[in-house]
């Protein structure tokens, strides 16, 4: 029999060695911690759909809070009890959390297919214009439609008997949970669970037809490879994952509400997938990480690294409301200045380095 | 018809605003390809110039404002120096990030600076209205049409008839070969960025007094200037200055005149209408279809 | 290829060495309750110091100050109070995340002065399930008060709006029969709470509601609806707003020519969105403007020689360089921050969280400096409003003069 190919061997073992480090993880941080790596969890998530579309087909969009949102609300409308109604069909269910997040995943797609169809005729910049726009009325359209969205105060689901998690833990196959730990393997579950479907599919077929058409579109349809429908389906696919993250969203907030899909998270997702690494998935990691924690803790952190001697950087309070964007902002043109590419990219470079230095002896 | 007067003026004039950041951003795309999500930034953080200018250090109105457009431009030129010149021949994404960095670092800037307190700017134009033809027409709406008709002129002017906005033009359009000819084509672009920041400046300047100025005055205007750039399309000047001038008229009377619409939905109905059209006229009602050779 | 497996873990272990082990252990059950050491006593609290609204962190400098202030006195029972406020720019999605950090991480002993309606509304669940106290939050929803039955550990502070749209509901009735009110509406819990209080005042009186308009807080401005509430003819006109938007209605009314009597609400009396209504003293229809105020105006004459307003600048003057000394909303700060002192001083030299609930359901404070004079803070077995009273003020020439006597409200 032949040997399994290098190509295909590293993945699986680095899979292997991520589920591992996942699994165990929890046991080695605190409980906040582990409710702070569900919620990279679950960006990563939306990751990876976004990448599919703008990494792997190049297809810009600045528009997946809006997909998230729709996830979100799907959850929050299934589960909730406040008797939302849409035409005549009044929603009033003890439907369990969990059983929304497929669901969450259908709605989304279909969602993303029938906006693919007609982005087919939108370019580059016209489309990342589109799917901003799309992003920005979001919230006012949420709000509009307020006996089935719950409008302005959104949906509470707190102590509903729809969710499964609580405050005082979940029991998962006898042993107990709180309820930070079960939200944590509740999203990695998924998130390795979808990172191994997107790995499958991106290395096949569809995979290539992606990247045909992101890297010419006009060779990519000569080689036969329909546009149409491969533009559309990487529309589909990534519309489903940001409604499965913004499904774990809600079920991790309790409460869904017009304004926690900003444009600023549709903003922050492309951010986390160009700083991750456009077209590779383990970078995106990297990437969700970078997005969620670097709002939060860089300004503490540099505060307190800053000694108060140096003369005009130690008067400056870091703390101070802006400074935090201020960093933000900077160290990501950093980024894009010196590695372009990404986390991933950063690695390749490192590795390259390595190789050519140890190749050499 | 009165009321219906009224409202085309007032549209007019905050039309005239979407249009200049919108012509803003044509610039800069004409120039360098580039999308500039910070054009609205950039332009509330030099209206905080001119307030600071004008309330903190007690200059008077009309010299602020040309010290602030001159801050503007050389604002302009720097940032297209510094931050944009470095990534230039990175992909479309690596820039659209740079510029989102940039938004985020302008924003947070000016909330750290002044904090985000809602500060008034005075118009140099009297709150008064005044009866013309039996319609009340507001003297700042006239005067910011005024204003916006003005500077878009003088740039007209500088582009048609002066060598540097002739070079200008060659370099947006073909940077190889107005090398050949003597441009020097990166100072040109930093121009059309320097240019850019001034309509931007104004168009921030001008809006100050109704929004009230506060570091997130802008998002909402750039959004409009999107769509009125989009609308007209991202190459043509004209088709920004126009489809400014449509958007403002346009939003004023479908909030007026469609009650389903009122004025929540005011902005979802704009980017709707420019969904629309994009589908219809993907290249925008003055731009040109885009051609891609194989 | 294996480096590339090989630096990518590597990548994976630093993420985690970064950000794991500044985190503790996995946490167990704690005796004493957590925030409370001997030196210290940590509270946590929520307010949009970043966006729109961002004017109203005001509320939590305001307090911030006073807790300084008091420190500088030998603080409570010997313990400083720590106010860690965070930035949740207004998103109550940020609200949840950084309340559960207060929380979960920084152990703090209770959530004070939160603000906002969605915001705190976000996380009443969890901090009522976690049994963290949520103390005087800084919205006027009038549920804080009135679910405390479902909620133990949620209070509010401030007269509810409902009350206060009966209050103007009551003095347009007494005062101007046969008013006829047009409403501005914002469309959440401060426009419809101040409507419904309104409506039920005015319903039997000569006074008439004759037209209410809509808007919702995403809206650019409120152009349209002021121009259909003039076209009904009305004379009084109630701004049942959040600040940015009363402001623009003064300037859309104004160009419009409109001079009615306006009504706005508390939440937008701060002088200083007042002073932007103005207009730099252009904008005639913000003269002889009514509001309901139950705390002391710095701009009002009548505090000019008041030793509590004096104290209140001096301790502006030291703890909060810097911020504008005339906005109202620092100075209810501070009067939330007395009742939250005195309610840990009430709660004795070991503090629990259940004991501070239980003082601050059991107030009985004659007096508040910072409120205005007769306004008693008390809560009781069927009061769940600590301060329910308020006096109505009048704007003219860049400040508020209050009038009248005190009006009492239920709820």
């Amino acid at each position: 029999m032949r040997r399994p190919d290098t190509r295909t061997l590293i993945p699986i073992v680095a899979y292997v060695v991520l589920c591992v480090v996942a699994f165990f993880l929890p046991f080695a941080i605190s409980d906040f911690r582990a409710q702070q790596f569900a919620y990279v969890g679950i960006y990563f998530i939306a990751l990876i759909g976004l990448n599919v579309l703008t990494g792997y087909t190049g297809l810009i969009s600045l528009g997946h809070g809006a997909f998230m949102a729709i996830g979100g609300y799907t959850t929050a409308i299934l589960v909730s009890d406040q008797g939302l109604k849409l035409g005549g069909h009044v929603f009033s269910s003890d439907l369990k959390d969990l059983w929304t997040i497929p669901i969450a995943a259908l709605v989304c797609g279909i969602a993303g297919l029938l906006f693919g169809l007609p982005a087919l005729r939108l370019s580059g910049l016209y489309l990342a214009l589109a799917t901003f726009a799309i992003a920005v009325s979001a919230p006012a359209v949420i709000k509009k439609f307020e006996d089935f969205t719950g409008g302005g105060s959104g949906i509470n689901m707190f102590g509903l008997p729809g969710l499964t998690g609580g405050i005082d833990g979940v029991t998962v196959f006898g042993h107990h949970l709180t309820f930070n730990d079960w939200l944590y393997y509740l999203s990695w579950s998924i998130a390795l669970l979808g990172l191994a479907i997107g790995w499958l599919l991106l290395r096949g077929r569809t995979g290539r037809a992606f990247r045909a058409v992101r890297d010419s579109e006009t060779a990519a349809a000569s080689a036969g490879v329909n546009l149409a429908l491969y533009k559309t389906l990487a529309f589909g696919i990534s519309a489903a994952y940001a409604g499965v993250a913004g499904a774990l969203f809600a079920i991790a907030n309790t409460f869904v509400n017009p304004d926690t899909f900003p444009i600023a998270l549709s903003i922050f997702l492309l951010v986390g997938v160009v700083v991750g690494g456009l077209g590779s998935l383990y970078g995106l990691i990297a990437g969700a990480v970078f997005v969620y924690f670097m709002q939060i803790s860089w300004a503490q952190q540099a505060d307190r690294a800053i000694p108060d001697w140096v003369p005009w950087f130690g008067d400056l309070n870091t703390n101070s409301p802006g400074a935090p964007a201020v960093a933000f902002g900077v160290v990501l043109i950093a980024i894009m200045m010196l590695v372009p590419s990404g986390a991933a990219g950063l690695v390749r470079r490192l590795a390259s380095l390595t190789q050519r230095v140890s190749g050499r002896s | 018809m009165a009321d219906f007067l009224q409202q085309v003026v007032s549209g007019l004039a905050s039309g005239g605003i979407y249009a200049s950041l919108a012509l803003a951003l044509v610039l800069i795309h004409r120039a360098t390809g580039i999308i500039n999500f910070a054009q609205g930034e950039m332009a509330m953080f030099t209206t905080y110039i001119l307030w600071s200018l004008t309330s903190n250090h007690g200059w008077p109105y009309w010299p602020a404002f040309a010290a602030t457009l001159l801050f503007a431009f050389v604002f302009g030129l720097g940032i297209h120096r510094f931050v944009i010149r470095p990534v230039e021949r990175g992909s479309v994404l690596t820039i659209v990030i740079v510029t989102i960095g940039l938004l985020l670092i302008l924003n947070g800037a000016a909330t750290w600076i002044w904090t985000g307190e809602v500060r008034s700017v005075e118009s140099p134009f009297p709150t008064r209205t005044i009866e013309v033809a039996g319609v009340t027409m507001s003297i700042q709406d006239l005067g910011t049409i005024a204003v916006v008709v003005g500077v878009v002129g003088i740039l007209w002017l500088f582009f048609q008839f002066t060598k540097v906005g002739l070079a200008l033009r060659a370099a947006a359009i073909n940077p190889g070969e107005s090398r050949l000819v003597g441009v020097r084509v990166s100072w040109m672009l930093g121009l059309g960025w320097g240019l850019a920041a001034v309509l931007g400046a104004v168009s921030g300047i001008l809006a100050a007094p109704t929004v009230f100025l506060d570091p997130n005055m802008m998002a909402a205007i750039l959004i409009y200037a999107f769509a009125a750039a989009v609308l007209g399309g991202i190459d043509s000047p004209a088709g920004a200055v126009v489809g400014g001038l449509l958007l403002g008229v346009g939003l004023n009377l479908l909030g007026q005149y469609v009650n389903f619409v009122g004025a929540d939905l005011r902005l979802p109905a704009a980017l709707l209408i420019i969904l629309v059209v994009l589908l219809v006229k993907p290249s925008g009602l003055f731009g040109k279809p885009v051609v891609r050779r194989v | 290829m294996h480096r590339k497996l090989a630096f990518a873990c590597i990548a994976l272990a630093a993420v985690i060495a970064v950000l794991g082990p500044s985190a503790s252990a996995r946490e167990r059950a704690r005796a004493a309750d957590p925030g409370v050491t001997p030196t210290q006593i940590l509270l946590g609290g929520t307010a949009p110091f970043t966006g729109t609204t961002s004017g109203d962190a005001a509320v939590a400098r305001g307090a911030d100050a006073y807790f300084r202030f008091v420190n500088a006195r030998g603080g409570v029972h010997g313990r400083r109070i720590v106010y860690r406020s965070v930035d949740d720019a207004a998103n109550p999605a940020e609200t949840a995340l950084a309340t559960r950090r207060l929380v979960e991480q920084d152990r703090v002993f209770a959530i004070v002065n939160p603000l906002g309606t969605e915001q705190s509304l976000a996380v009443r669940d969890y901090l009522n399930q976690q049994r963290v106290p949520q103390l005087f939050v800084a919205s006027g929803a009038t549920t804080w008060g009135r679910d405390r039955a479902r909620y133990p550990w949620t209070i509010g502070y401030q007269p509810s709006y409902e009350a206060e749209g009966r209050i103007y509901g009551t003095y347009l009735a007494r005062t101007r029969p046969g008013a006829r009110v047009a409403v501005l509406v914002e469309n959440d819990d401060l426009g419809k709470d101040l409507l419904a209080g309104l409506k039920r005042s005015v319903s039997g009186s000569a006074a008439r509601i004759v037209a209410t308009q809509t808007y919702d807080v995403s809206a650019l401005d409120v152009q349209a609806q002021v121009a259909r509430l003039r076209s009904s003819g009305a004379d009084v006109l109630a701004l049942f707003a959040s600040p940015q938007f009363a402001v623009h209605a003064y300037v859309a009314a104004n160009r419009l020519g409109w001079r009615p009597l306006v009504i706005t609400s508390s939440a937008s009396s701060a002088s200083t969105v007042m002073a932007l209504a103005s207009e730099g003293g252009r904008n005639r229809t913000i003269t002889g403007s009514i509001s309901a105020t139950f705390v002391k105006d710095p701009t009002d004459p009548r505090w000019v020689k008041d030793p509590a307003m004096a104290q209140y600048r001096s301790i502006m003057a030291r703890y909060a360089q810097g911020a504008n000394v005339k906005d109202v909303r620092h100075v209810y700060g501070m009067a939330v921050a007395y009742t939250t002192v005195e309610v840990l001083k009430a709660a004795g030299s070991t503090p629990t969280r259940a004991g501070v609930m239980a003082k601050a359901r059991s107030l009985t404070s004659a007096s508040n400096p910072f409120l205005l004079p007769g306004i008693r803070v008390e809560t009781g077995e069927g009061d769940g409003f600590p301060v329910e009273q308020a006096a109505l003020q009048r704007w003219s020439k860049g400040s508020w003069k209050s009038f009248g006597g005190l009006w009492g409200s239920r709820g």
